[in-house]
């Protein structure tokens, strides 16, 4: 460091202390950020990045003990006052959080929350600070901020309101701004937006930034150096592009190897996975955090563990990442290995008709599907992908049986299924299951797994017999990875992941031909996510069973689907096999969502577009297409007034806009996720 | 715009309500066993007494006849003749008592309502320490105690004891309430006690979560004082549900005013409940009765009301200013 | 049940919630044969004595009975009333909660204006009208009766307990399993509303004794010579003065008891809420 650092941090311990045992947060914490810089901190659950936030706002339980230095511009924190610690929150370290809507009062204006700031910190009066206030707001690309600062906290949208979140930490100026997974409410075209806004004012302001994150992506876009944590330490320290490219640490590697990513294509690579999973930190440990479930682990992981300075700048705990000694898990997979679809005649299993879903009082219907089509081969994924409000959701539960549709038809296996569940038949019940987003939810916490599994065997197998019922719950726990043990617990005792796993297993111990996946991994894990996705694709090979899979990550749903399906408001943008919509896009929409989507290779670069505004209102009519409002290529009032036909590309790939044909196969310009048509050449793994 | 609408959805449910009330409390009544123009008349009395006294009172008429010839006495303002009182309107004797209790409630929410908020607001904010222990504790016994419990209990220390508050609560013929206010005192204070206790420990457990809030640890990591935030940002929405539970509570305020007079001989409106209860005065049952409902039905509208009005999420919808 | 019973151990005031009311509950059982006087018992020679006095360990009251018999002989009906109406209410509330929750649509709205309407008759004035001109003050109607007034309250707790868990994705998960109605609603949603249902049948217990001897008191509680505490406080207001023990041992009574099971009830609660 040439000029002193905003922030050092030295060796920073925290522990909470309960009756019976002591947790450890933290554990000889260092890092340090400069000035103007950008420090993104990345790590799973149960790492500690949210401790760290607390720790160095003094902002800890009664129970919990800190040790160690914080030096502020020289000033150690750790050393002062609570009252003195105040003249330093919201002026010189400032602070944004995950959740823009529950940070703000929802009884006192948005305007009062930023004047107050001001107020207090510089002794101004109402009337500068509430100029003050409208200056920043409009520094944060905010129209009308002299009417934003009299409404209250509900009356404006979730992006709305995180701005607003981050011009309150701005009013002072503060040398730093602690951003604590800032933008994980928010959909991924608003999350771009707002990342740009973040880079933009941290030059204007000359703040240096520390960017709390679980997605590396996000991470990457914003952030200079990167600090990875896992378990109560930090095990490596560098900037991005060697993070990426030769982590030290074998924790970063295999990190970086779960995600879905540009070039890892389900037909050639599983995804890796971390065998176990986190545990709580007791005070009596030491060595490596990581050395329960490190595949590169020998002798040495005690004694020679600790943070040095391995290339210029880069710091690492243990440099065996890419050690030889034991070799390397093999995550390519042989050619051929996902099988062909079954016969052409019996190739389609599903077939959507004018699907529409509308629910709700008249005058304020809510349009939640408009007119869709589609079908689904067996043994295929189609990806479904879209931001809130799509409607993917619904239309997994209008497939699955939940929702009954308002209009339109559901076929599957040549019967029409447009009905509920309650008039569905066995057979149909039985051929279609579904799988939630949050497993905790998802399973009843009162049953046992053995419960949980065997009722769907009992109820629509008829499998009477409890001993047979047995045979097969952990036939199919083994084929999920989950021991026999697991029969007798309830989902309190399990992990996310094993439930996610049980969920699945209970899906698939009755072999159903179709199912509707509904944002099974938004909820896990990066590792955990990588076993639940490794696990779909291997079952579907076992069973030939068709996949929706809904989505609103973008890389997932590029590893995992043969299809994809654009939905915004209700509607399809864009229809197409993977390679097509996603190699080579052609609705704006689409453009729009891949430019945003960052990715975990941060020499990546998308494209610029972004979007501005909101989706409209669910409950008014549109007359054109949905997307006239916020498109970038918009052609005209034609958007406005008319529905935009389809326009076929090729058999498989079809689009909804009134740009024509020639123009879109030229125009767009972003190039998808790269590598898609080519094999992984890059050294990936 | 939408809070009027709210406010008139809700006046025309609240007066659908005391109608509905109206017919199941005139049912109620009146299908109870036992011969009402007997029970006046007395066991000695002839059959053709008791049939020209039915037939006077319009007794044999079908029942829904005779419910709107009372409900619409009532909307006159005329609340029918006393069985029991031959020939005493009830209007007369009606209306002070009414007073009377309306001025002893008054006076027991003057009372508990600031005292459960103070002792509340105060444990919730020094939860898990000694204040907030003893508050809960106390306010967890008086919670427990009937009425009438606390009420013999402050006879025995302040009328018996201490001798400095009456024992009973009579005013002398001539007088009125306002001349003999001490004998507001214990009446009220018994209602307090249980009131105080319930709306206590309510008030402290919405401080306590307002103060576990996301918005609180923002506001304390922008750099506010504690006491500032404790005031200006946690207060109001720690009062906001306490509003609602007073108002839900007010059906037990009343309960608790017939509990209350009858044991201090308060001459209110509870005690002519009981009384025309005890002599099966049917016309005088069926007006008490409905006019406690109409009260307790009209304050929990008004709680409804305000609460709306205070809180900003349902006073102000999106693109309001 | 292990784990309740460690937190049952630091937690002095449940402790001692919960002794006082075993106490009574075994004084209800067992008492009145142990007792030297009946509660009808009048000793003529010793009317109005103080406590302690020509063995009466609470004194006697105008008609010469014994106060700590009458107490105790009271407590068995006071408290079986009590029981039976917190069980007969928060069955028939959760029965009448589960469906309007579960059905939701115009089920449940017509389940929240009728609950509506019987609320806005204050619980005691009701039970008093209807006890009043019945004259009908056994055992068994006092139970019906406290237990009506008493149930919308229970099926807005079930209603609520069982919305909570409607949401949950597993009730989905039923549905698309073909599960009956009766299914969900009671074998995968009331386990998991146990919880508060437990609260809510201490809490009640709790506002029963509360209201049974406030009705006593008002005079349509059970009969004499049958031992009413609440009566016993109305019979000897007027004696206040000249023998405070008849007034104060039986307010004492109610207080204690009500105070004890608040005590548990309270620890119930918190330890409930904390299972999830």
């Amino acid at each position: 460091m040439k000029t002193e650092p905003v922030l050092e941090i030295k060796d920073l311990d925290v522990s909470y202390h309960t009756l019976t045992d002591t947790v450890v947060a933290l554990k000889g914490v260092s890092l340090a950020v400069g000035k103007n810089e950008a420090l993104g901190i990345i790590g799973e659950s149960g790492c500690g990045k949210s401790t760290l936030f607390y720790a160095i706002m003094d902002y800890l339980p009664v129970t919990a003990s800190r040790s160690g230095q914080i030096l502020f511009k020289g000033d150690d924190l750790a050393q002062k006052t609570p009252k003195e610690m105040t003249k330093y929150r919201g002026s010189k370290i400032a602070m944004v959080y995950q959740n823009p809507y529950s940070s703000l009062n929802p009884s006192l204006t948005i305007g009062f929350q930023l004047e107050e700031v001001s107020m207090f910190h510089h002794g101004m009066s109402r009337k500068d600070a509430r100029q003050a206030a409208v200056e920043t707001l409009s520094d944060l690309h905010l129209g009308d901020a002299a009417g934003i600062v009299r409404r209250y906290p509900h009356q404006i949208s979730g992006g709305m309101q995180q701005r607003i979140c981050i011009a309150m930490a701005l009013l002072c100026k503060p040398d730093l701004m602690i951003l604590d997974e800032p933008t994980t409410a928010l959909d991924v075209t608003t999350e771009a937006v707002i990342l740009d806004i973040i880079q933009e004012l941290k030059d204007k302001y000359n703040m240096s930034l520390i960017y709390i994150s679980h997605d590396i992506g996000v991470v990457n876009k914003v952030s200079d150096r990167i600090a990875v944590m896992y378990r109560s330490e930090v095990v490596e320290f560098g900037n991005q592009r060697t993070i990426y490219k030769k982590p030290e640490h074998p924790y970063t590697r295999a990190l970086i190897n779960c995600m879905p990513r540009a070039g890892v294509l389900k037909e050639n690579t599983q995804l890796n996975t971390i065998p176990g999973y986190v545990s709580r930190r007791s005070a009596a440990e030491i060595g490596c955090p990581f050395v329960a479930r490190c595949e590169k682990k020998n002798a040495t992981c005690e004694e020679k563990y600790g943070m040095v300075e391995r290339k210029p700048g880069h710091f690492a705990a243990c440099d065996r990442a890419y050690a030889t000694d034991i070799p390397d898990k093999v995550l390519a997979k042989e050619k051929g290995a996902i099988p062909e679809g079954s016969e052409p005649e019996h190739k389609t299993i599903l077939k959507i008709d004018n699907l529409y879903r509308y629910y709700g009082p008249h005058g304020k219907r809510i349009r939640a599907l408009d007119g869709v089509d589609l079908t689904l081969d067996r043994n295929s994924v189609l990806g479904v992908v879209g931001e809130s409000g799509c409607g993917k959701s619904t239309m997994g539960h209008t497939v699955s049986g939940l929702m009954r549709p308002t209009r339109g038809k559901i076929i599957f296996d040549g019967t029409d299924i447009s009905v509920s569940w309650r008039k569905r038949s066995p057979e149909t019940l039985r051929d279609i299951q579904l799988i939630f987003q949050n497993p905790g939810r998802s399973l009843n916490p009162s049953f046992t797994i053995e419960n949980i599994i065997g009722r769907p065997m009992l109820k629509l197998l008829g499998i009477k017999s409890k001993q047979e019922r047995r045979k097969r719950i952990v036939d199919i726990l083994k084929k999920v990875d989950l021991g026999e043990e697991y029969l007798y617990r309830r989902p309190k005792q399990l992990s996310g992941g094993e439930m996610q796993r049980a969920a699945v297993a209970r899906a698939f111990s009755i072999a159903p031909n179709l199912l509707v996946c509904d944002e099974p991994t938004s909820a896990l894990d990066a590792s955990v996510q990588a076993s639940v996705l490794n696990l779909l694709v291997d079952l579907q090979k076992d069973s030939g069973a068709a996949y929706i899979f809904i989505s609103h990550d973008l890389n997932v749903i590029n590893y995992l689907s043969d299809y994809i399906m654009v939905m915004y408001l209700g509607r399809i943008c864009e229809y197409g096999m993977k390679t097509e919509v996603a190699g080579s896009p052609r609705h704006p929409y689409t453009e729009a969502l891949l430019s945003a989507v960052p990715d975990v290779d941060p020499s990546l670069k998308r494209g610029e577009i972004r979007l501005q505004g909101a989706p409209p209102n669910p409950t008014k009519k549109i007359k054109g297409c949905p997307f006239a409002g916020r498109c970038h290529r918009k052609v005209g009032s034609v958007c406005d007034t008319t529905p935009p036909p389809r326009v076929n590309f090729s058999d498989t790939h079809f689009a909804y806009c009134h740009i024509s044909p020639e123009v879109l196969n030229a125009e767009i310009s972003v190039k998808g996720i790269e590598g898609i048509e080519a094999a992984a050449d890059e050294e990936v793994i | 715009m939408d809070f009027l609408k709210r406010f008139a959805k809700r006046l025309g449910f609240t007066l659908l309500t005391i109608l509905a009330m109206s017919i199941l409390i005139f049912f109620l009544v009146e299908i109870m066993p036992g011969d009402v123009a007997q029970t006046v008349l007395g066991q000695s009395a002839t059959e053709e007494s008791v049939a020209a006294l039915r037939d006077r009172m319009g007794l044999d008429d079908p029942l829904h006849q005779r419910y709107l010839r009372w409900a619409g006495g009532f909307i006159r303002g005329d609340l029918g003749e006393s069985l029991y009182m031959r020939g005493v309107q009830i209007n007369t004797i009606f209306w002070r008592k009414v007073g009377h209790s309306v001025v002893l409630a008054f006076t027991a929410l003057l009372f508990y309502v600031p005292l459960s908020i103070l002792f509340g607001v105060f444990a919730g904010v020094k939860e898990g320490k000694a204040p907030d222990a003893i508050i809960s504790f106390i306010g967890l016994a008086t919670m427990a105690l009937p009425e009438f419990v606390s009420g013999i209990i402050l006879i025995t220390v302040f009328a018996v004891g201490l001798e400095i508050l009456p024992i009973a609560s009579i005013i002398p013929i001539g007088e009125n309430l306002w001349q003999n206010l001490d004998i507001l005192v214990l009446p009220a204070l018994s209602i307090t006690f249980v009131m105080f206790g319930y709306v206590s420990r309510m008030q402290r457990s919405s401080m306590v979560s307002v103060m576990k809030a996301d918005y609180i640890r923002a506001a304390i990591l922008k750099g506010m004082p504690r006491k500032y935030v404790i005031f200006r940002h946690a207060l109001k929405n720690a009062l906001l549900p306490t509003i609602t539970i007073i108002g839900m509570n007010m059906g037990w305020l009343f309960g608790g005013l017939i509990v209350v007079e009858t044991l201090f001989g308060f001459p209110g409106l509870g005690s002519l409940t009981m009384s025309a209860i005890k002599t099966r005065d049917i016309p005088l049952i069926e007006a008490c009765v409905l006019f406690i409902t109409f009260i307790f039905v009209f304050a929990t509208f008004i709680t409804d009301m305000l609460y709306a009005f205070l809180n900003p999420r349902i006073r102000y919808k999106r693109g309001d200013v | 049940m292990n784990t309740y019973l460690l937190q049952l151990k630091r937690s002095p005031r449940a402790i001692a919630g919960l002794t006082i009311l075993l106490l009574w509950i075994i004084a209800a059982l067992i008492g009145p044969s142990l007792l030297p006087y009946t509660y009808t018992g009048m000793d003529m020679n010793n009317q109005m004595v103080g406590p302690g006095e020509a063995g009466h360990l609470l004194g006697t009251d105008a008609l010469g009975r014994d106060v700590f018999s009458r107490i105790i002989y009271g407590s068995r009906s006071i408290l079986t009333i009590a029981l039976l109406t917190s069980l007969l209410s928060s069955i028939a509330g959760i029965i009448i909660g589960f469906t309007a929750g579960y059905f939701g649509g115009i089920v449940d709205t017509i389940f929240l204006r009728i609950m509506d309407i019987l609320m806005a008759i204050p619980p005691l004035v009701l039970a008093m009208v209807v006890l009043g001109i019945l004259g009908n003050s056994t055992i068994v109607g006092l139970t019906i009766i406290v237990s009506i007034t008493y149930t919308p309250a229970t099926a807005r707790v079930a209603r609520g307990a069982l919305l909570t868990c409607k949401s949950s994705e597993y009730v989905d998960a039923a549905r698309i399993r073909g599960e009956s109605h009766l299914y969900i609603m009671f074998v995968e949603i009331l386990p998991n509303t146990i919880g508060p249902v437990i609260v809510e049948i201490t809490a009640r217990f709790a506002y029963s004794i509360m209201m049974i001897a406030s009705l006593g008191f008002l005079g349509v509680g059970l009969q004499p010579p049958t031992p009413d505490w609440g009566m016993m406080v109305i019979e000897n207001k007027s004696l206040i003065r000249a023998a405070p023990w008849t007034v104060l041992y039986p307010s004492l009574a109610i207080a204690s008891l009500v105070i004890a099971i608040s005590l548990f009830s309270d620890f119930v609660s918190k330890v409930m809420i904390n299972e999830d």
